[in-house]
């Protein structure tokens, strides 16, 4: 694949986010300032008009994402951005989403908490909140995180696309460090840029069932919006096919496992993992997000030692990549999860998946910092002895 | 039982001609105001020819809503409990060329709602918002709103309702509201006049509508479940704004005031602005 580069910059990983969403032919946004993601909010507000697109400062964060919702019901592709305090009040409206499958992308910049926490500063506390945060469960989170400022690029444009392949909500989950962190981003020229548009209905309206459920697995599903002569119905509530409130167990069920289904059915498009000097590892590091880049480093420095270490980072995070993490274990005695932390969210999806065919063990911090090279390398040693 | 065949002669033309007739009959008790609003809305959909390709029907969640989603052809967009003007903002601001007309209620749009009710006055978004007062939540088994009286007695305030009501009408003027009028259901004319020019003003459009709800109001605050003794309460406590205009305030306590209140086309909404704005960025690029 030839790569024509558009345009070279130095720019914050927040400014790439804004940039790979513009990319990605996003043309409503909604937001409410708050620490760190306030810079994506900063820069679409001037971007969008420019190319003919919407961003609203909205009242609250609620608002914010009942408005991309509400954007994506009129056919827009559509974001919005928070971090901490702020997408525990969008999980509110996060339900809606995943319950109407509109495709959207939330923006998780994660700075460490609980609560307002340390506003300027990074985490990785949302792993679980992402994925379990909205009320209900039967729900069908994608989440997808970047460690480099390309990556935010690249990564919010798979959002939008993975958004409407499967019509979910897709959260990326960054973190402080990658969103205030200035490195190189290059920006491909258009033609370089895959992406998905929304699928129309080829049947007539009367013919036409708004939700697929008799079908979980399908993706790709058609999505007309309003305006388009579908009457499309769209609530809160347990829908039948035709977007009808129902109280059926039998109607409820097929929606439940409409949510999940879409995405199980289909491991194949949502497996991303990165490995490095896994052949012949004894011993494994896996980390995702900004913690995986000294956790890289930590495994280069092991080998140097003499260690046979090698390196794994999740990159769609939702759904757990069981089966890589589950291979990975099989191969390895022990594998050490750095991560921003006290809690061991990753740790815990790791062991979970790793069966028992490897100890697991976990790094944590409650953030602040990301973790010093040195300091994983000194845990890892530790435990392999 | 009846097929939906025979029940076509059963129903009126404008219900056969902009509802979906098989979600009829729809889910109001007995004596509510809801139908009555419903039908007001029928008529101006017929002369302003409002169709499934130029309005969506927007809901939020209580009474109001639940019986008007999914009855309208055309779109039908049910939002969170509360959030349906930041739902409407999206909508409206990603589709400008749409008539929106979002039907909500006391509690959903002053109580949990009330956040972006204000805000939606303040952008003047150009939707039209009726919101159905029933001074009670209904839906929920007739728990206190921030619409009742004081000292209702409901199953959250056995003690009496200790709160003094919104007033509605001054807080959507005073955030901006483009147009604000007040009438109750059974004020056919009036309330299809009001609803008709809500959707002619460029601008925010809010329009209350006193709803008799003898089930959980009448039976709570009231005394009465009797449709008829409801109705009659209303027409014992409201008085049309020019008539009070001549009463005192004595006279006027404890009284619905009726009409329309705002009426403002001077001041552009945030869809107008919006647009504009871009227009003349994108055209000083050039």
């Amino acid at each position: 694949m030839s790569k024509a580069i558009k345009r070279k910059d130095f720019v914050q990983g927040d400014e790439a986010i804004a940039e790979g969403a513009i990319a990605a032919g996003c043309r409503y946004f909604a937001g409410y300032p708050i620490t760190p993601a306030s810079e994506i909010a900063e820069c679409l507000s001037k971007r969008m008009p420019e190319v003919g697109g919407v961003a609203m400062q909205m009242e609250d964060e609620l608002a914010s994402i009942h408005s991309i919702g509400g954007a994506s019901v009129a056919g827009m592709k559509a974001m919005t951005v928070s971090s901490g305090p702020g997408i525990s009040l969008k999980l509110e409206g996060l339900g809606w989403g995943i319950k109407n499958e509109l495709p959207y992308v939330v923006v998780d910049v994660q700075r460490a908490g609980p609560s307002n926490g340390v506003a300027t500063r990074v985490a990785q506390g949302d792993l679980y909140t992402v994925k379990y945060g909205s009320a209900g469960g039967n729900n069908s989170i994608i989440a997808v995180s970047p460690m480099s400022v390309q990556e935010a690029f690249n990564l919010t444009i798979e959002c939008f696309n993975l958004a409407e392949i499967f019509r979910t909500p897709v959260f990326l989950l960054a973190d402080e460090t990658v969103g205030h962190t200035r490195e190189l981003l290059e920006i491909p020229e258009d033609s370089e840029i895959e992406l998905v548009e929304r699928k129309k209905p080829t049947v007539p309206p009367e013919e036409f069932l708004m939700y697929p459920m008799e079908t979980p697995e399908v993706i790709n599903y058609p999505y007309p919006n309003i305006g388009e002569g579908y009457g499309i119905c769209v609530s809160p509530y347990t829908h039948t096919s035709r977007g009808y409130a129902t109280e059926a167990e039998k109607d409820h069920d097929k929606m439940a496992q409409r949510f999940v289904k879409k995405l199980t059915e289909n491991l194949d498009l949502l497996t991303r993992c990165e490995e490095e000097m896994m052949e012949d590892a004894e011993y494994a590091v896996i980390a995702y997000g900004c913690e995986a880049r000294p956790a890289l480093e930590a495994v280069k420095q092991a080998r140097q030692a003499g260690i046979k270490a090698g390196f794994m980072r999740p990159i769609i995070v939702w759904p757990f990549p069981d089966e890589p993490v589950y291979k990975v274990a099989s191969k390895v005695k022990k594998i050490l999860v750095p991560e921003l932390n006290r809690d061991g969210q990753l740790s815990r999806e790791v062991a979970r998946a790793a069966k028992g065919q490897a100890e697991v063990y976990h790094l944590g911090s409650g953030g602040v910092e990301t973790h010093q090279p040195s300091q994983i390398l000194e845990e890892f040693k530790r435990i392999i002895k | 039982m009846k097929t939906q065949e025979d029940m076509a002669g059963l129903i009126h033309p404008l219900a056969a001609k902009y509802l979906r007739t098989e979600r009829l009959p729809h889910k109001a008790c007995p004596g509510c105001g809801i139908g009555q609003v419903v039908h007001c809305t029928l008529n101006v959909c017929e002369d302003l020819n409002l169709n499934a390709d130029n309005t969506v029907w927007v809901q939020g969640v209580g009474c109001s809503s639940r019986i008007s989603y999914t009855l309208w052809k055309g779109d039908n967009i049910d939002a969170h409990h509360g959030r349906i003007l930041t739902v409407a903002t999206g909508m409206k601001m990603s589709r400008p060329d749409l008539n929106f007309i979002c039907f909500t209620g006391d509690g959903d749009c002053c109580s949990i709602g009330g956040n972006h009710f204000l805000h939606a006055c303040r952008r003047n978004l150009d939707v039209t918002t009726l919101m159905f007062n029933n001074s009670i939540y209904g839906m929920t088994g007739g728990q206190v709103a921030p619409t009742s009286p004081v000292g209702a007695k409901t199953p959250t305030t056995p003690y009496g309702n200790m709160e003094d009501p919104m007033d509605t009408v001054n807080v959507a003027i005073a955030a901006g509201a483009a147009y604000v009028a007040r009438w109750r259901s059974t004020d056919f004319k009036q309330l299809t006049n009001s609803i008709k020019k809500g959707i002619q003003t460029k601008g925010f459009s809010f329009i209350e509508i006193l709803v008799p709800c003898p089930t959980q109001y009448g039976r709570y605050v009231l005394g009465t479940s009797n449709p008829i003794e409801v109705v009659q309460w209303y027409k014992d406590h409201t008085v049309t704004l020019k008539k009070s205009e001549k009463m005192s305030p004595e006279e006027l306590k404890g009284k619905f005031l009726l009409g329309e209140f705002a009426h403002n086309e001077d001041r552009t909404g945030i869809v107008e602005r919006y647009w504009d704005a871009v227009k003349k960025i994108q055209d000083g690029r050039k």
